[in-house]
């Protein structure tokens, strides 16, 4: 027996995993750009397109034509005025002329019209709106808001007020802000696990650093799981780090130690899903180039579908697909029953078994596909 | 086809040493090794022997399968057919045993420039199976060894090229290997550096006469200063092998002359050169000739002689013993290689 070789079997697979993942930690503290790059991008990501997305349509202006003059129609325009007065979701300009109205539409001046036509009554003729529709989510918002007020206006010249429909709401108000906080935890997952793992190993390639590591006692399974623990352990660190930040910037509520415990296990084991398949991606390549290549296929294959911006049930068939394999969106959705419903811990169980199976099948396919050659 | 190795065979060599234990049993037996890459024949039927404690250089120009036939024996690479063992183990079927034996500096820098020194072998040891005091004893003795005890706390792409070799040398003798495969160490190093890694490459093997290296090298006085042994490889093939002076002995002619003139020298003042005794005629230039002559018989005097009788004026005449980049020329030939 080798007298220098001390460990052996289960203890130098250990002592391997460990040396990778030192190395891991200590490149990533060496190089200031990846922790920016892992950290603070998902923060600033968080802020910019939180607040961007996050704020409420402000005075559009809206050029309202009564050609009908009568109570009906002056009804309507207090609404609307109402609506410019308390949500100042609009800037009314009353106009006379219908077509003076349209040239203003068209010419940028006004962003609807809302003709409110001779004879106005319940039985017709009705209110027209005619919007800007480059921009659907203003002509939605303003036509709904309108539709409301016609819709008061009418409900009350006649025989019976009609009452709204209930409507409840099963947890505190989230603003868009808040609801993408697990979502940009999530990107720090990932690009935590885009600057180490498996896809240092292609690094050591471009550099040669490999060839030191490949001529070790240690198996080429321990190397596999190695690279991938290691990129999962730097990805958790920068998605606990984005989770803090996002605890202090929003205003999720923390539902006691076992939410936060939960919201840790969802981080590590989300870590390792993305860091496994990240390096079976990459198994085989051997220059950098590939990486860059296929870093934005890779990022609108994963984190787009996962639901981190827009709700997965939105989406048609084919995403769908590609959503229910897409492990980030099994983090995602552990995250957000944690942390916005307040849900128990044991509701994430089922995300946490589809993380980890998920990690092990990569794994394995790693380590089948993994040459372990210069 | 590879050959595989029969399960019993390490087995087989230990009864095999342990009848004979006067010799220590080979380091490195190679039989027919073979690597093609595609139609190309990268190593060709290579076979030879390094002893425990000797010290075996592979010379060849650029391209000619060193580099490829040291991968094989350190196992990244495998073999095409042929076999190979190290330390008694088969380099295809037990690679971990040969890994475990084995150290190596390759011919790239592999150490990772944003560790630190030490940190860089500390990464190592524990993919040796090395952990807490020992580890820390051992890398403290072999930086000392290698004259970076003072910089492990530095990162390690702010040494300079030679303290940065010195470190790989370090990491590659780590955990005592039995074999340590050097590939070109003292590529792109100043004089100094060079010297101070032949210092250090001789103070191991005299602290550890078991040890065994194999380096590969395109500077000849490194080979001649370091090597017992050296095999000249050329497009896959060994040409020659033997010990530095053997080979030079062999070549048939002790000294190598180089006469420089003020004016070309004609074909057949040429001619009655080489009538002289003078061999393996090669010139840089018109005015200039190089050629090899044999020790004793004055033939590089009475070459200059001649040319200055027949109206030229000799500007530089240097007469010196071969070396064994003679051998290596005479081997390889002049013409430069594609790769």
């Amino acid at each position: 027996m080798n007298p220098v070789i001390r460990a052996r079997g289960v203890r130098l697979a250990v002592l391997g995993i460990a040396a990778i993942c030192q190395r891991a930690y200590v490149t990533l503290w060496r190089q200031p750009v990846l922790i920016i790059s892992t950290m603070l991008f998902p923060i600033v990501y968080l802020l910019i397109l939180g607040n961007a997305l996050n704020r409420q349509l402000r005075a559009i202006p809206l050029a309202v034509v009564d050609e009908s003059g009568n109570a009906l129609a002056a009804e309507c325009v207090r609404g609307a005025m109402a609506l410019e007065s308390g949500r100042d979701l609009l800037r009314i300009t009353p106009v006379a002329d219908r077509d003076e109205a349209l040239r203003g539409l068209r010419r940028g001046r006004f962003r609807a019209v809302w003709v409110l036509p001779f004879g106005l009554s319940r039985q017709g003729p009705t209110p027209s709106f005619i919007g800007d529709n480059t921009d659907r989510f203003s002509f939605d918002t303003v036509e709904a808001a309108l539709r409301d007020v016609w819709d008061a206006a009418s409900a009350g010249t006649g025989s019976g007020r009609v009452e709204p429909a209930v409507r409840l709401e099963a947890y505190p108000y989230l603003d868009y802000l808040t609801y993408l906080a697990p979502a940009v935890v999530c990107l720090a997952i990932f690009m935590g696990s885009m600057v180490s793992g498996g896809l240092q190993v292609i690094e050591d390639r471009m550099y040669g650093y490999h060839e030191g590591y490949l001529v070790t006692p240690i198996s080429t399974g321990t190397l596999v799981a190695g690279h991938i623990i290691a990129g999962a352990l730097v990805a958790m660190l920068a998605g606990d780090v984005v989770l803090v930040a996002v605890l202090v910037v929003t205003p999720v509520p923390v539902a006691g130690a076992a939410a936060v415990g939960a919201c840790l296990v969802t981080v590590f084991l989300t870590s390792l899903a993305i860091a496994a398949v990240w390096f079976l991606l990459f198994a085989r390549a051997r220059r950098a180039s590939v990486l860059r290549g296929m870093f934005g296929i890779i990022n609108a294959l994963l984190f787009f579908p996962s639901g981190a911006l827009y709700p997965v049930e939105s989406y048609p068939k084919w995403l769908r697909a590609i959503s229910d394999v897409d492990p980030l969106t099994y983090g995602l959705r552990a995250l957000r029953d944690v942390l916005l419903r307040g849900a128990n811990p044991s509701a994430d169980y089922a995300p946490w078994v589809f993380l980890l199976t998920f990690a092990l099948v990569c794994g394995i396919l790693t380590r089948v596909l993994f040459k372990r050659e210069v | 086809m590879k050959i595989k190795s029969n399960p019993s065979d390490s087995m087989a060599q230990c009864l095999k040493w342990l009848d004979d234990p006067v010799t220590p049993p080979p380091s490195i037996e190679a039989e027919e090794l073979t690597r093609t890459f595609g139609r190309f024949v990268a190593d060709d039927h290579l076979s030879f022997t390094v002893a425990a404690g000797e010290t075996y250089g592979i010379l060849g120009p650029n391209g000619a399968g060193k580099t490829t036939l040291i991968r094989m024996l350190t196992t990244p690479l495998p073999t095409t057919s042929g076999r190979a063992r190290v330390q008694g183990h088969d380099v295809v079927t037990e690679r971990a045993a040969v890994r475990a034996a084995i150290g190596t500096v390759s011919q790239a820098v592999t150490t990772d420039e944003n560790l630190t020194v030490h940190e860089n072998l500390s990464v190592q040891g524990k993919m040796y199976g090395m952990w807490g005091r020992s580890l820390s004893n051992r890398i403290e003795r072999r930086l000392k060894e290698v004259g970076l005890w003072e910089r492990r706390g530095q990162v390690a792409r702010e040494l300079s090229g030679g303290m940065r070799r010195r470190l790989e040398i370090a990491r590659g003798v780590l955990h005592s290997p039995q074999v340590l495969f050097l590939d070109e160490p003292t590529a792109g190093l100043d004089p100094q550096s060079r010297r101070a890694i032949w210092r250090m490459l001789e103070e191991m093997t005299q602290a550890d006469a078991a040890l065994s290296i194999v380096l590969t090298t395109h500077a000849m006085d490194e080979a001649d200063h370091l090597c017992d042994r050296v095999a000249i490889l050329d497009l896959g093939r060994i040409l020659c092998e033997g010990a530095p002076e053997t080979l030079k002995r062999g070549l048939a002619t002790g000294e190598r002359v180089e006469v420089r003139t003020d004016r070309e020298i004609t074909a057949r003042d040429r001619e009655a050169i080489l009538a002289l005794g003078a061999v393996n005629w090669r010139s840089a230039d018109p005015e200039s000739a190089e050629f090899e002559a044999r020790p004793g018989e004055g033939i590089g005097r009475r070459a200059a002689e001649l040319l200055e009788a027949r109206g030229y004026r000799v500007r530089h005449l240097t007469i010196s013993p071969v070396t064994l980049e003679d051998v290596f020329f005479s081997y390889t030939g002049h013409a430069l290689r594609e790769a």
